[in-house]
């Protein structure tokens, strides 16, 4: 069986739900965990991972003769599997926040039980990743986010290909993520931010599809993998070096501009209009030159939200 | 002997422009009286909930009749804040909408930044310094409330005291492990603004017995801080809290999904192995589980919103402790 329900619950109204999982690969405790959809409505993880688990499964069959599966995987694509249903961001029936609920409790409410549950599937795996999407405002260029990192999660973050990887602190804010709890076990954890939720954007979820493999390839899960050495190059930003624009005004903002770009100091970015009678109230420019990282798309403004995020090189 | 006189006043405390030709106010009214100490109630920060809509009606009549029949007898100053989260009360959300951010897990706040962080950072500008700040929740729309104070044992102290004076049903000591630092009462207790949280009823409803109850308490607090004179005649207190913290608070969660009938009234004196509630099958009919009391105790959470999931909270049982002397 190369697929299993982590979590089986009853429903009031109609069957049973499951949290499905796919475990690919020698039969053995995983070495890789990837888990995506905590956030129902961040739907490039979705389709990114279950890609994934029918591209190992291909493989696994022999579809690749020159690849080899020899560790097993773990994917899990979707954890909020009503909110992925019903296009919902936090947990339908209650709206709690799935990445707000761990480490869970096996005797507490219905989000605790699935925290708890996917927490344990998860924790001994050497390596884990998460994969989120910002939200339906917001963009993110494809990136490894690294919490604290150890060396080894900074060396390793690079194996991914991606162009971005940004190192975080972690808050104390969000002790009840996955990515907290994760920290607790040996291994290497790294979350993934791609692009927006609510949507799929192709070639973000192309390129960091071609990421995990990648990364399969080079810690030894998967053998075979032949790795362009240009996909090595991957930029490191701290925090420090993260330059956010914020509206000085509140309306309507519109970008021709893409991600992943690299901008001038002064380059115009967008311009805020009146949404009403569509003035230009303020014409957005670079306030320093770097990779364009984030961009709102959605583009209903209050004053003091943040517009666009570029990362500065030498950081 | 100096003239007296109370001024009311309504102003916005924020005012923000939103994205299509529309203003942002936050309000409140001010009820202006001597050179006594200030007291503020705050509510609708959650906007599903509106018991504390309601108190802060029924204050701002009491305190608009006073005004009229003994001006002096507002000694110190009352503010009250009744909507906090006004695009969520607009939209019935409880979230601030757009930001899908709960307002009371983005304080203490800043002057720049998004929405959230401003509505904190006024609230805040505003309250600090008060002699006592009253956050009125209403539990939330799935579950029903006895009217209770929440405190945290860090500031215990110096709020128990208080608290004790509110006319509720319940002091409900938190420990300070499941502190939720970004609220408005851990902010302001944490700057030495007393800040006591109200929780009470449900959410989307009002339980005018509850908010009269609350109001009476409030006004007996007002009076003994000094923000009324201590002639003002006020309704009696007719309730006494009962103290519950983690050691005798019992939860109970579905043990299967379906729709939750309860057997019992809120608010109960129960028996332990006492039958509560049932969950049945809107399917097949019949029974699914038993909903039992855990131990001998009251009742004083039950369930509001009969569909449940499994691991969805009933209702929580309080093993008797006394009553603080
Ligand atoms: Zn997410
Ligand atoms: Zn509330």
């Amino acid at each position: 069986m190369s697929s299993r329900d982590l979590v089986l619950m009853t429903a009031p109204l109609r069957e049973d739900f499951t949290i499905p999982c796919h475990e690919i690969g020698p039969m053995a405790p995983p070495v890789v965990s990837f888990v995506s959809g905590l956030h129902g409505d961040e739907i490039n993880g979705i389709y990114i991972l279950a890609r994934l688990a029918d591209f190992l499964k291909s493989v696994e069959s022999g579809a690749y003769p020159k690849l080899r599966l020899v560790q097993r995987v773990l994917i899990i694509p979707a954890v909020n599997v009503l909110g992925a249903n019903t296009l919902r961001r936090a947990w339908p029936f209650d709206q709690s926040d799935q990445n707000r609920m761990f480490p869970g409790n096996q005797m507490g409410e219905t989000t605790q039980r699935i925290a708890y549950t996917v927490l344990e599937a998860t924790k001994k795996s050497t390596y884990r990743v998460d994969l989120h999407s910002s939200n339906l405002y917001f963009e993110e260029l494809p990136q490894v986010r690294i919490y604290d990192p150890t060396p080894e999660e900074q060396e390793n973050a690079r194996l991914f290909g991606l162009s971005a990887i940004m190192e975080r602190s972690v808050s104390p804010v969000f002790t009840t993520t996955l990515m907290y709890s994760w920290k607790y076990w040996p291994g290497q954890n790294f979350l993934l931010q791609v692009g927006q939720a609510g949507s799929i954007q192709l070639p973000h979820c192309q390129q960091v599809f071609r990421g995990l493999v990648s990364f399969l390839g080079r810690i030894g899960v998967l053998e075979g993998v032949e790795v362009a050495e240009a996909d090595q190059e991957a930029l490191y930003f701290t925090r420090e070096c993260s330059v956010r624009i914020y509206a000085d005004r509140a309306g309507m903002f519109v970008s021709d501009k893409n991600l992943g770009g690299w901008v001038t100091k002064g380059q115009e970015l967008g311009y805020i209009y009146d949404s009403f009678n569509g003035n230009v109230r303020t014409k957005v420019v670079a306030p320093a030159a770097g990779l364009l990282t984030g961009i709102r798309r959605q583009p209903m403004l209050f004053e003091g939200d943040l517009l666009v995020r570029i990362c500065t090189k030498g950081g | 002997m100096p003239e007296s006189s109370l001024s009311i006043s309504t102003s916005c405390i924020l005012s923000l422009e939103m994205p299509y030709s529309e203003q942002l106010c936050i309000r409140r009214t001010v009820y202006r009286g001597g050179d006594g100490p200030r007291a503020a109630i705050v509510a609708g920060i959650h906007g599903d909930e509106l018991e504390g809509l309601y108190v802060c009606q029924l204050l701002a009549d009491w305190l608009e009749q006073l005004g009229r029949d003994n001006p002096a007898g507002l000694a110190g100053t009352v503010e009250l804040y009744p909507a906090m989260n006004p695009l969520g009360l607009d939209t019935l959300t409880r979230a601030i909408p757009v930001f899908d951010t709960d307002l009371n897990r983005n304080f203490p706040g800043g002057s720049s930044g998004d929405l959230p962080k401003r509505i904190a950072h006024a609230a805040m500008e505003n309250l600090a310094g008060a002699a006592l700040v009253i956050d009125i929740h209403a539990s939330n729309i799935y579950l029903r409330e006895i009217p209770q104070v929440r405190i945290n044992t860090d500031f215990a102290d110096s709020l128990v005291p208080m608290a004790q004076r509110l006319n509720l049903d319940l002091i409900w000591l938190h420990g300070a492990m499941t502190v939720l630092e970004a609220t408005i009462a851990h902010s302001l207790n944490s700057i030495g603004t007393p800040c006591l949280v109200v929780e009470m009823g449900v959410g989307m409803r009002i339980t005018p017995d509850y908010c009269r109850q609350l109001m009476s308490g409030i006004l007996t607090l007002w009076k003994d801080l000094g923000v009324l004179a201590p002639d003002v005649e006020l309704p009696p207190l007719n309730h006494l809290p009962l103290i519950a913290d983690d050691s005798n608070v019992h939860y109970l969660n579905a043990p299967t999904s379906g729709l939750f009938v309860p057997v019992i009234e809120h608010w109960a004196d129960v028996r332990k192995g006492q039958l509560l509630g049932n969950i049945v099958s809107p399917l097949q009919g019949g029974v699914l589980a038993e909903v039992r009391s855990p131990v001998d105790g009251i009742l004083f959470t039950l369930r509001e919103y009969p569909l449940v999931y499994e691991g969805s909270l009933m209702a929580r049982v309080m093993a008797r402790k006394g009553r603080l002397s």
